[in-house]
């Protein structure tokens, strides 16, 4: 049975386990809780090599311009700066708001005084496949029903 | 108004005011919004979390629904205030830990709005029972009466802009709080569970993310808000919700039937010790508590006794007893004085009987 690794530092388990890999060479450091919360200047290459890790690889690559808000402010916090970061971010998030909402476009209310376009659409789409539906049934009038219905969205859509 | 008053004031939850049902505690419905122009709480500056905290209590005064409520600012309440709200599900956790947070709450407690948490506002209406149109019914009413005021940020094609891409687009988070002794005594609640989870529903404790559920009391709720008009994501819950509460009532006559005497000797046990204990932990009460709500479900306790039961749940929590009492108590004096306040409410209760047909 091997035996625990111990801290570099102080001999005591350790929890936290760092790899350096340079130039094909695998450098390993093994720290406990206490020593990696530590950081500092007791051993420059190991808490270079700790923070080498930690900190961000890249320079901020999106910022808003409103707020300040960057990429990689997201990543850590997984949360916006302000509504209009979205102009800024919406792009970028496509996939992870695909991931975590299975769709990317709003089909639900809009303010008062604010057309609800997305929903209108939305309604325009299934009021269409409903008429098929309705004149291959021969139910006459419902489906003449829809057809008044999707001209109205036709036109508010249009007036929009 | 105090957050005592909030305590001795009557309301639909824990006073017999014709609303309570079985297995669905309550429903709730919670719409994230925020105003254009400003960066989110959690970004946001220190004079900037003012401002916005003062533009919304001001556009919420004016509203019919909270004349005569109650505004309460974080940062002005003690420790214990604001752990009676979080257990009463007027404020989240996140809102209580906060010092700009307020939450703006209507007389009859069924409107709670939620200022300076993840979002600008949460606007949250909650009913007892099953009620999911008219809870929707009266947050649209109150969306409809602020927009104007406020000024939501909305895109069109993204809706409701939220601080959280889990929020946006409509900004909805329906659920239900459903109790489920019958399919947590029958052994299926993972598999429930993980049939709701695989259908877009998220299930938790009632006690929040990552609890367990005590006294068998979980909260089922969507977790999609984009791409699904609000009309989509109400049916969606609600008919989930049906079939929960189906099979429930399923496991409970299966449970009665096969248990026969065994299932009234559980209930009465659990009245037993809750009528007599001198001290009774949070755990062990909420358990018990749960026995005796299926107890009045089923016709084994009068079924106008279920407020009280209802209302024990509640105020049975660490922060209510405290506040009952009028100050911070250790761990054994509050399970001293739960048990003494669950003593006292349950003292005319009847004896368990056989559950009706």
């Amino acid at each position: 049975m091997s035996q625990p690794l111990k801290c570099s530092l102080c001999e005591e388990p350790a929890t936290v386990h760092l790899s350096q890999v340079v130039q094909g060479k695998v450098t390993k450091v093994h720290l406990c809780e206490a020593c990696a919360q530590k950081g500092g200047a007791t051993d420059p290459a190991i808490f270079q090599l700790a923070d080498a890790l930690t900190a961000p690889a890249v320079a901020p690559s999106l910022i808003c311009p409103h707020c300040g808000f960057t990429d990689i402010d997201f990543r850590k916090r997984g949360r916006l700066g302000c509504p209009d970061c979205w102009k800024t971010f919406g792009d970028a998030l496509g996939g992870l708001l695909i991931k975590v909402q299975h769709e990317a476009t709003h089909v639900g209310r809009a303010p008062v005084g604010v057309a609800p376009v997305g929903q209108m659409r939305h309604r325009l789409e299934i009021a269409r496949t409903e008429m098929e539906v309705a004149i291959a049934a021969e139910d006459f009038e419902g489906a003449a029903r829809l057809r008044d219905e999707i001209a109205q969205l036709e036109l508010q859509l249009r007036n929009s | 108004m105090s957050v005592q008053d909030i305590l001795s004031a009557e309301n639909e939850l824990t006073h017999m005011l014709g609303a309570q049902q079985a297995v669905v505690l309550s429903t709730r419905i919670r719409l994230a919004r925020n105003l254009d122009g400003i960066p989110f709480p959690g970004w946001a500056k220190v004079p900037q979390r003012k401002e916005i905290a003062e533009r919304c209590v001001e556009g919420l005064n004016r509203l019919p629904k909270f004349r005569r409520g109650h505004v309460f600012r974080m940062g002005e309440l003690t420790d214990l205030d604001r752990a009676v709200l979080v257990e009463r599900h007027l404020v989240s956790k996140e809102l209580a830990s906060g010092k700009f947070g307020a939450a703006v709450i209507s007389k009859d407690q069924t409107c709670s709005v939620m200022i300076n948490e993840e979002d600008h506002l949460r606007i949250q209406v909650v009913k007892a029972g099953w009620h999911l149109r008219g809870t929707w019914n009266i947050a649209e009413q109150l969306d409809d009466a602020l927009g104007p005021d406020l000024k939501f940020a909305f895109s069109e094609k993204l809706g409701y802009l939220t601080a959280c891409p889990t929020n946006v687009g409509t900004g909805l988070r329906a659920s239900a709080m459903v109790h489920l002794p019958g399919l947590c005594l029958a052994g299926h609640m993972e598999k429930v569970s993980r049939a709701l989870s695989q259908d877009g529903l998220a299930v938790r404790g009632w006690l929040g993310e990552g609890t367990e559920a005590a006294g068998n009391i979980f909260q089922i709720s969507n977790q999609q808000t984009l791409g699904l008009s609000e009309d989509a994501i109400l049916r969606h819950l609600g008919g989930w919700i049906k079939n929960v509460v189906e099979q429930e009532w399923n496991a409970r006559r299966k449970l009665a039937t096969e248990e026969g005497d065994k299932f009234v000797d559980r209930l009465s046990r659990s009245l037993g010790v809750l009528r007599y204990a001198r001290l009774l932990t949070s755990a062990e009460s909420m358990n018990m508590l749960s026995h005796l709500r299926l107890a009045c479900d089923m016709g084994c306790l009068p079924e106008e006794r279920r407020h009280i039961v209802d209302r024990l749940m509640i105020e049975g929590q660490p922060a209510h007893v405290q506040m009952r009492q009028g100050g911070e108590l250790d761990s054994d004096g509050r399970d001293l004085r739960r048990a003494a306040v669950v003593r006292e409410a349950l003292r005319d209760f009847p004896e368990v009987g056989p559950p009706l047909a």
